[in-house]
């Protein structure tokens, strides 16, 4: 139960063309309490929204393909624009430009966490379902997913890494902005709550955390707690409140 | 026997796989064997056929360096000149060690296959032409099988008297909005001629050279393919759409014979182009049309602070940190869930190994069912199955350390 809570804040909390691109968790697990559900049904459901995850996750892999390379091209033709120079004139544009990376980014990750949040569903509902009806249906089917393009995450997280590395190197904070302190950040955090991508990756941290930290069903192959290398200091600065109503479309 | 024909069948592991077949993929199951066998025993068609449509194929094209995954119902200009790279046969000994249970049907083959089979049944007559139109080539033809499907079993289990399951069908066949796990997803219809054009397409047998009618067919859209990009095949991509003058002016045909890469269809290349116009023309982060509501608070800190200028940095470091933070810890969890796994797949083997060759009685449930503390993770002071494992025999969780050690 605690799961079906948690992924269902995960979609809210997710970009909104994503939202329809989850695992039907719930439905899933209401399913399984049914007579009339026999194993081919429960396969074919489980394969058919396998497809849709691979659909949209192969999608969405090209998509940041492409927009991979475009960044790489904005970033080289700004910093020829800048030269070496710590010019007041650019700093719009970086600004902006670090912003659309971040955001990326940000999105990438996402995408992975889309993908494991799928699988992870998968492993439970399959557990589940194993459990409630004395089947051995988790352990085959988890394997064939294991070998799905959705989760297949190698390429999405190696950009992703990339881009972590070319933040800290083109995009370093001078001197003057690390005096600032982050006594504004508290401000700044709390506005950029606002922003979908944060908002969403902010919760995917949480609910990891409180998905890992413990359940009554236990086994070998459940997780350990999440170790985040101090977790509180991230987030603690963190506030993001009863929901706003964001404005999605 | 089409689809409807054959009611949903039970407790048979033919109907196990014709099911999971039909739920995923469009095909009929004909006569051919070949078809059959190939959906049940992936890893021996693979192998033997390896450079079928219905593979999922890694291709390296001409230039040597751009290498996409295929996964294609076989263009009319298919070669045989498919080269494995060495993940494919990585791919080839998962295939071969994986697919053995009947339940678990498609893999990566399969789901290739998928779209193949829709793709050759998707002929003039096909009625999701409109369907195809969008980017992405198998979704929306894949979105109607599943939704057909679901209603289909719909149909079946609403007439035997389980309110339950009657229930959900419903919620899910009308999406009314008070379920809200699947209020965005889209209300399941039904196209009802449409399994009936599966069914009168023989289904593609497994060989390179085919010639399906679909695939002469002029309108490439028919052609239902997903293909995996790659960076280095995009690279290849834009090198050609820039000798050929630009985004803009460079057509589908053009950039397809520059790349020359074998199994690349024109409509991939189609719908690439067209993502690339729009990437490069509208150069947001995200290509939604959310992207403008998203970064508005953003923009409206930008326009503020565009003074100080730092807060904006700071907020963006501190998105940037937390991203990072949740990229780590998603990979350290996938470790973990393959190690879990593979940790499982090992024991049940032993496991399996020691039944067969001892007898059924001594399966080995341990009688010390305490679970592990919710804290106390990190003992292996295991020998222990929680009683929930204990009664299935058949998935021993552990007689090792319950869960992998990590250091996370």
């Amino acid at each position: 139960m605690k799961f079906g809570k948690r992924i269902k804040e995960q979609i809210q909390e997710s970009l909104p063309e994503w939202r329809d691109k989850f695992l039907r968790y719930k439905e899933l697990k209401n399913l399984i309490s049914s007579p009339s559900l026999t194993e081919s049904i429960f396969v074919g459901l489980l394969n058919a929204e396998m497809e849709k995850f691979n659909a949209f996750f192969v999608e969405q892999e090209e998509d940041f393909i492409i927009h991979h390379k475009e960044l790489q091209y904005r970033i080289k033709r700004l910093a020829e624009k800048c030269g070496d120079n710590d010019d007041e004139t650019f700093r719009e544009e970086i600004g902006e430009m670090r912003k659309d990376t971040v955001n990326f980014h940000g999105e990438m990750v996402l995408l992975v966490n889309y993908s494991n949040i799928n699988y992870t569903g998968l492993a439970k509902i399959l557990k589940k379902y194993d459990k409630r009806r004395g089947g051995a249906l988790r352990s085959p089917f988890i394997q064939k997913v294991l070998h799905q393009p959705f989760f297949k995450t190698d390429l999405v997280s190696r950009l992703a890494r990339e881009w972590e590395t070319t933040m800290d190197a083109v995009f370093p904070m001078s001197n003057r902005e690390a005096e600032r302190g982050y006594e504004r950040s508290a401000v700044a955090s709390s506005a950029a709550a606002g922003e979908g991508i944060f908002r969403n990756t902010v919760a995917a941290l949480v609910t990891m955390r409180e998905m890992r930290r413990g359940s009554s069903t236990y086994s070998a192959f459940s997780l350990p707690p999440v170790n985040l290398s101090d977790p509180d200091l991230v987030l603690r600065p963190i506030h993001i409140s009863s929901p706003i109503p964001i404005p999605y479309s | 026997m089409t689809m409807e024909a054959r009611p949903v069948q039970r407790s048979d592991s033919r109907e196990l796989s014709n099911l999971a077949r039909t739920s995923s993929i469009p095909s009929t199951p004909n006569p051919s064997s070949s078809s059959d066998a190939f959906m049940r025993s992936e890893n021996t068609q693979f192998m033997s056929k390896p450079l079928g449509q219905q593979t999922y194929h890694l291709l390296s094209s001409s230039n040597g360096g751009a290498v996409g995954h295929i996964c294609s119902s076989s263009s009319s200009g298919f070669s045989t000149n498919l080269h494995y790279s060495s993940i494919v046969s990585h791919e080839k000994q998962h295939y071969a060690s994986g697919s053995s249970s009947n339940a678990a049907l498609s893999n990566d083959s399969s789901w290739c296959s998928d779209s193949l089979h829709g793709g050759f049944l998707d002929f003039p007559e096909n009625h999701q032409a409109s369907e195809i139109e969008d980017g992405v080539i198998g979704a929306g033809f894949d979105d109607i099988q599943k939704r057909n499907d679901w209603h289909e079993w719909a149909d079946h289990l609403i007439t035997d008297e389980d309110p339950l399951l009657s229930t959900n069908w419903n919620d899910l066949l009308l999406e009314t909005s008070s379920n809200s796990d699947s209020k965005d997803q889209k209300p399941l219809q039904v196209p009802p001629q449409q399994p009936q054009i599966v069914q009168q397409q023989p289904s593609p047998s497994v060989s390179v050279e085919l010639r399906p009618v679909g695939t002469t067919s002029s309108n490439s859209n028919n052609v239902k393919a997903r293909m995996r990009w790659t960076p280095e095949l995009h690279e290849a991509f834009v090198e050609a759409v820039n000798s050929l003058g630009g985004s803009e002016r460079a057509t589908p045909k053009g950039v397809l014979k520059l790349m020359k890469v074998d199994g690349l269809t024109i409509y991939h290349v189609k719908s690439h182009l067209q993502k690339y116009r729009t990437a490069r023309y509208r150069p947001e982060p995200s290509e939604t049309g959310s992207s403008e509501k998203k970064l508005t608070p953003l923009e409206h800190i930008t326009s503020l602070d565009l003074k100080g200028g730092m807060g904006i940095t700071e907020a963006l470091r501190l998105q940037m940190e937390v991203q990072k933070q949740l990229h780590e810890q998603l990979e350290i969890q996938r470790n973990l869930q393959l190690r879990i796994e593979e940790q499982g797949k090992y024991l049940q083997m032993m496991f399996e190994k020691q039944n067969s060759g001892i007898g059924k009685g001594t399966a080995s449930t341990s009688d010390s069912p305490s679970k592990s503390e919710h804290g106390d993770k990190k003992t292996t002071d295991s020998k222990e199955l929680t009683p929930e494992e204990t009664r299935k025999c058949q998935e021993p969780e552990s007689p090792q350390p319950k869960r992998p050690k990590t250091d996370n």
